[in-house]
């Protein structure tokens, strides 16, 4: 498998790449933004790795051109701050992992691979249109007829999940699975804290979008009748 | 979400430039209406010994109140005039006065981000160069290279722990959000049962709905538990029950418990105990934490560390469809 590695530090670039070698994977060293942005764009790979303070194009544009490109290649990028912003600022850019400097190699091969094993990413619609509610995939916002939704990265996180699957009732282990990363025993309120949270703001903005309970199962997001639930008025 | 937190930190700043503001239009409102009052005073004293012999009639008293309004109407007027003018001239003087502030302040992070970066970059040439160089060599080298790549790495931990310590106070700080705590310890644990030669870990955790910083709180719990297994003999026990409308999570190990001469310094920067092995600053961290989010970390005795964190208000009941 062939991955490419931005990163502008010889003596980092030498050594990842060495080490990346000996797990019997193919690499391309880049030390230009630019230059590298163009592989990226015109090569195929099967994992890109950015450094975040490149030279001509920092690591942030280089997945936003890409992902603009519709590159669904995973890309790891490599930073040397920890900031909210940074974080918030990378994943927004379309980077699935970052990795802070300095790391461990076994650590950059363990995430390497797990971002290998869960491949390219399926193209996604990146805008949902449900009833009056609007969501963006590639901004993570949302809005209803045009005025924004306020939400927190979870909140917007559980009504894209509810958006892609609109109509299907979801359960409620089934939304902690994949909004929670909960894979342990027992169980958690959360779901509903979150789903009562995410209709008080639906409702707020009189979205006709609304998230339902199905009794015993769980929730599902739906469209509301036209002449339905007005009673607060 | 980088825009969300922009207006918070735009926010505070906000708050800090309307209160000062507020603060000189009082100073300037007092000074504006005791000198209001003495013109008014002035005037009227002057007119009335003037017209003295009149004022002995009711009419005549009637005619000088009636002289006196449009004075009064001149007053007021000018006054309110004025005060307007003052309050443009308050905002842009606070505006003023703060702006230094506010570039001290990005100076400051710039540098406290630069320095982090300058540092970061070549230890993480140092631990990557080491690791794959430990791969390559025989013994005794090999652990020399092993022992460079660890210092390395803990010293990438001591630039991030400072960094966290030194933005402490910054607004923006935290990222708030909905959570349940369980959830946050059972992922701390997992990913520390996943390290190799583990202790046994055993967890008692109840449901914990809080309002906090996911990372800042993973952080603070894995300090704990990392201090637990590095001064355990066998075991580490974590509970989290609620209490009173607070979350409580203790952390203990069956190690020898904390040495006496440690324990007035426990959560100060850089106090570490003879025996720790780690940077001084994990409980300092703990300590900012636990506090940011509302609550507290205590010592309670022997080996045990216990947070206190308010659980969240739930909301008003969200309308059922």
């Amino acid at each position: 498998m062939r991955i490419l590695l931005i990163e502008d530090d010889d003596d980092i670039s030498g050594a990842v790449a060495a080490m990346l070698g000996r797990e019997r994977y193919a690499v391309d060293v880049e030390r230009d933004g630019e230059r590298g942005l163009d592989r990226l764009l015109t090569a195929s790979y099967a994992l890109a790795i950015v450094d975040v303070g490149l030279p001509s194009r920092d690591g942030f544009a280089i997945c936003r051109a890409a992902r603009d490109e519709g590159i669904g290649t995973p890309l790891l990028i490599l930073t040397a701050q920890d900031s909210v912003e940074q974080r918030i600022r990378g994943l927004d850019a379309g980077a699935d992992d970052y990795l802070i400097k300095p790391f461990s190699i076994g650590e950059l091969t363990a995430r390497v691979r797990a971002l290998l094993r869960r491949g390219e990413r399926p193209p996604l619609p990146t805008r949902y249109a449900i009833g009056s509610l609007e969501l963006d995939a590639g901004t993570r916002s949302a809005s209803v007829a045009g005025r924004a939704l306020e939400l927190s990265a979870t909140e917007y996180r559980l009504l894209e999940f509810f958006a892609r699957e609109r109509g299907r009732t979801l359960s409620r282990s089934q939304i902690l699975e994949k909004i929670w990363d909960f894979d342990f025993q027992g169980s958690s309120n959360i779901v509903d804290v979150y789903v009562s949270q995410l209709r008080r703001k639906l409702a707020a903005l009189d979205s006709t979008a609304t998230i339902a309970t199905a009794w015993g199962v769980g929730y599902k997001l739906v469209v509301k009748p036209p002449k339905a639930a007005r009673s607060s008025g | 979400m980088g825009r969300r937190l922009q207006a918070r930190r735009e926010t505070a700043e906000g708050r800090a430039l309307l209160r000062l503001t507020a603060s000189y239009l009082a100073v300037f409102a007092i000074v504006i209406a005791t000198l209001s009052v003495l013109a008014y005073t002035f005037v009227a004293n002057t007119y009335r010994s003037i017209v003295a012999p009149a004022l002995e009639t009711p009419e005549g008293r009637a005619g000088f109140a009636a002289a006196l309004r449009p004075v009064l109407a001149a007053i007021v007027t000018a006054d309110a005039l004025l005060l307007l003018a003052v309050g443009g001239a308050s905002f842009a003087l606070a505006r003023s006065a703060l702006s230094p502030l506010r570039r001290a302040r990005e100076r400051e992070e710039r540098f406290a981000a630069d320095a982090a970066h300058e540092l970061r970059t070549p230890l993480g040439a140092i631990a990557s160069m080491a690791e794959n160089a430990e791969l390559d060599a025989a013994e005794p080298a090999r652990s020399v290279f092993a022992s460079i790549a660890r210092r390395a790495l803990e010293c990438g931990d001591l630039v991030g722990d400072l960094l966290t310590l030194s933005r402490a106070s910054e607004p923006g700080a935290l990222q708030a959000e909905t959570l349940d705590l369980a959830i946050v310890v059972r992922h701390v644990i997992r990913d520390a049962a996943a390290a190799p030669g583990s202790l046994a870990i055993d967890a008692s955790l109840s449901e914990a709905i809080v309002t906090g910083d996911e990372r800042r709180l993973r952080q603070l719990i894995r300090n704990l538990l990392d201090n637990a297994l590095a001064h355990a003999a066998s075991r580490v026990a974590v509970t989290l029950q609620t209490n009173n409308g607070d979350a409580c999570l203790s952390v203990e190990d069956d190690g020898p418990g904390v040495p006496a001469d440690a324990i007035p310094r426990l959560f100060e920067r850089f106090a570490k105990g003879s025996n720790s092995r780690g940077s001084g600053l994990g409980l300092a961290i703990c300590r900012w934490i636990a506090s940011a989010h509302g609550g507290e970390i205590v010592f309670a005795g022997g080996s045990r560390f216990t947070v206190r964190l308010p659980l969240a208000t739930p909301g008003p009941a969200a309308p059922l469809s």
